[in-house]
């Protein structure tokens, strides 16, 4: 099988990946321990397996890894700032956003990028970035209220600063 | 899944890129966001060519209108404030609708089309606003009319060729102008089940001046109703005709049963997402019906 070599800077680190032309950067993720990226339906319906790459937020199921050479790439394990976690993922904790935790990760990613676009969201808007994550615990309640308390917990900090 | 896959080139340019696909034989498949691509996961395909960074991203005027580059983004085509503004943002509100975020952020508008699923969102916009295409292969390139574009369900007459751009002639606009995009789906981000893209113009004593009716996932391909839009011109835009207009769409479309849904469903659906869009483009010029 022919490899090829990729580059990316993940959670802030350089890294270089010998990886197969065909790889899925889910996989290839997984395989380098970045378990918080979860597999799921594998056909980019579900968003479980979110990352950010240049910030944005993608289904890493359905990108072939070498479509991520020279991108920066952020998991779930590099949101938190030592041991201090992110405003989002605290909202979710406060708020009980959480039940299996499955969808967690891409939900609290794909959140991330929403809201460093959009930090003064409606619930409405909330909603329909959360429609690419599909949560089969219980639902999205907790959830967008999660996102908007986080929203407000940022404006609120930048305002203190 | 994908150990078929032999190689991953990333051309600097076009001609580079069609190169290597026109030297493949037919085992190569360009690469753009990767969302259909990753998903139909076909094992013919040898290698894959990424034209994402070949800068065909851009949004800009050009003499008489648009042009779009292939490799723009559902999310780059939904924040456009040209986008946003051009034909009242139909277009940009198909791209709005083309799946979730994640997805939006990687689809590209080649990539729709090139796809050709019947049900594109992106398609039945374009067609409503006479968009032409522009592609390329190992020979040169090529300037074709959208309509005609698409053969059947995932076919297309450019086959193997590198889709460059898309141009939106400047699209009628004004006080008795309007425009609507219309799309019925399981959940709003869902494909479409029927979409509707219609384009009005309005005589002062509201016959109508000119129309254009594009319709997605009920034909084979993405389709214009000419003999809808035969009846309604010249006639005064009044709730009987427009239930005739309607009537005749439901005659012209040929819509499959599938999972999603019955033809004789999306044949009902295809006349009520005309006529909502009908009065919608009316209501745009202040004439309520």
């Amino acid at each position: 099988m022919n490899t090829i070599e990729i580059g990316v800077k993940i959670n802030g680190e350089s890294k270089r990946w010998r990886i197969a032309p065909g790889d899925l950067l889910l996989d290839v993720l997984r395989r380098e321990g970045y378990y918080g990226v979860k597999r799921g339906c594998e056909s980019g319906e579900c968003g479980a397996c979110t990352v950010l790459l240049d910030g944005k937020a993608i289904n890493s199921c359905v990108m072939f890894a070498a479509q991520a050479d020279g991108c920066e790439l952020l998991t779930i394990e590099g949101l938190a700032q030592g041991d201090t976690l992110d405003p989002i993922q605290d909202a979710f904790l406060e708020c009980g956003a959480v039940q299996c935790g499955y969808c967690t990760p891409g939900m609290i990613l794909n959140a991330k990028a929403f809201l460093a676009q959009q930090p003064d969201p409606s619930e409405d808007e909330v909603r329909d970035m959360l429609a690419g994550n599909l949560c089969r615990c219980t639902g999205y309640l907790k959830p967008v209220e999660a996102v908007l308390a986080a929203a407000e917990a940022c404006r609120q900090k930048a305002k203190d600063r | 899944m994908f150990d078929h896959i032999q190689a991953f080139h990333r051309p600097r340019n076009i001609q580079e890129a069609v190169r290597l696909i026109h030297d493949g034989e037919g085992a190569g498949r360009f690469l753009a966001g990767g969302t259909d691509l990753a998903v139909q996961a076909d094992r013919s395909v040898r290698f894959l060519v990424d034209i994402s960074k070949l800068g065909l991203n851009y949004i800009r005027p050009s003499g008489s209108g648009w042009v779009i580059g292939a490799t723009a983004t559902m999310a780059e085509l939904e924040k456009s404030p040209a986008i946003r503004a051009l034909a009242n943002g139909i277009l940009a509100q198909a791209a709005a609708l083309c799946g979730s975020v994640q997805n939006r952020n990687v689809a590209t508008l080649g990539g729709n089309l090139m796809n050709a699923s019947p049900a594109a969102d992106t398609a039945t916009p374009l067609l409503a606003l006479d968009a032409v295409v522009t592609f390329a292969d190992a020979q040169g390139q090529r300037t074709a009319a959208l309509a005609g574009f698409f053969s059947g369900p995932h076919g297309t007459a450019a086959g193997g060729m590198l889709l460059l751009e898309v141009e939106v002639p400047q699209p009628p606009a004004g006080a008795r102008v309007g425009w609507s995009f219309q799309k019925l789906g399981r959940t709003q981000s869902d494909i479409s089940l029927v979409n509707a893209a219609v384009g009005l113009g309005l005589e002062p004593d509201h016959r109508v001046k000119w129309v254009r009716i594009a319709l997605g996932a009920v034909a084979p391909t993405p389709m214009r109703a000419p003999n809808a839009e035969a009846l309604l011109v010249g006639r005064k835009l009044e709730p009987a005709i427009i239930d005739e207009a309607a009537a005749e769409v439901a005659r012209e479309v040929r819509p499959i049963s599938d999972v999603r849904a019955s033809a004789d469903y999306r044949r009902q659906m295809s006349a009520v997402l005309v006529k909502r869009a009908l009065r919608e483009c009316a209501r745009q010029t202040g004439y309520a019906l």
